[in-house]
């Protein structure tokens, strides 16, 4: 077999088997990030953030934390 | 060489602590404003430096997801707490004044310029084309309109239009309405045909 093909056969499957792993592993977070977005009256869709790698959650997180949350936060005398 | 790997690893771990440390930060609030302590937040993101990894935090994230949020208990708490309250906790602002302006109908027929008004003092009106003879009337004289020809209907802040089935036929903003089509919302309308007749909609 030519081993150029072969590389490049084995290039393929190892950048699919990364995409894949980073779309199980920002799944895991999606799903109770998209609660978290809707409980605090965001829309659910901000957390597929997560799928933009390294900044993603970084952006949720920022999201989340310094904007004021729609449907109300705990009062600043309880925290 | 091995100063370049050295130098390499040095930059990724300041970035790695500066991502840490904003993570952590931001955990502090987010954890804050559903009502737990921040260091719950900053704890379980520092947890990702042991050697539990982020299992543990991962695993975390799901609970903070589902579990009940002390912020849920004070919103839904009696007006008054000692507590000051959440945008959320406010009463909802007063509903707004119903819209009590008439609506007009204004056009040409062939027994000269129309001028209708519904002023809601009655809860329907029909459109004829012979002389109005009752209060909820409103003439058209034109051959082309029936008698009756059709019936509006105004309630709150919007008015309907049922066509009563004549062979002058009745259009909404050029479409045909048939008696078929039950009563319509025409609030948005422009211009009403009853026959050949064009009356324009307005609310002044």
């Amino acid at each position: 077999m030519d081993p150029v093909a072969w590389l490049l056969g084995l290039g393929s499957l190892l950048v699919f088997g990364v995409i894949v792993v980073h779309l199980l592993a920002a799944l895991v977070l999606i799903i109770p990030t998209w609660r978290i977005c809707t409980r605090a009256g965001f829309s659910g869709a901000l957390s597929l953030f997560h799928l933009v790698p390294l900044i993603g959650p970084f952006i949720v997180m920022g999201v989340l934390a310094f904007s004021d949350w729609p449907s109300g936060e705990a009062p600043s005398g309880k925290r | 060489m091995g100063v370049e790997i050295l130098g390499l690893l040095g930059l990724s771990s300041v970035f790695g602590l500066i991502g840490l440390v904003l993570a952590g930060w931001m955990a502090w609030r987010i954890v804050e404003k559903a009502g737990l302590p921040g260091w719950a937040g900053l704890g379980a993101i520092l947890l990702t430096l042991t050697g539990i990894g982020t299992i543990v935090p991962l695993i975390l994230l799901w609970v903070f997801a589902f579990m009940r949020w002390p912020r849920d208990e004070m919103v839904g708490a009696a007006p008054g707490a000692s507590s000051p309250a959440s945008p959320a906790a406010l009463p909802p602002p007063p509903a707004a004044l119903a819209d009590r302006r008439a609506w007009r109908l204004s056009g040409l027929s062939a027994g000269g310029p129309v001028a209708l008004s519904m002023d809601g003092t009655q809860p329907t009106y029909v459109l004829t084309g012979a002389a109005a003879q009752q209060a909820n009337e409103l003439s058209v004289p034109d051959p082309t309109v029936g008698q009756p020809h059709a019936r509006l209907f105004v309630s709150g802040g919007r008015l309907g239009l049922e066509d009563l089935g004549t062979p002058g036929g009745t259009r909404i903003d050029g479409a045909r309405l048939l008696p078929e089509h039950g009563p319509r919302d025409i609030s948005a309308a422009r211009v009403i045909h009853v026959g050949t007749v064009e009356l324009a909609l307005s609310r002044p």
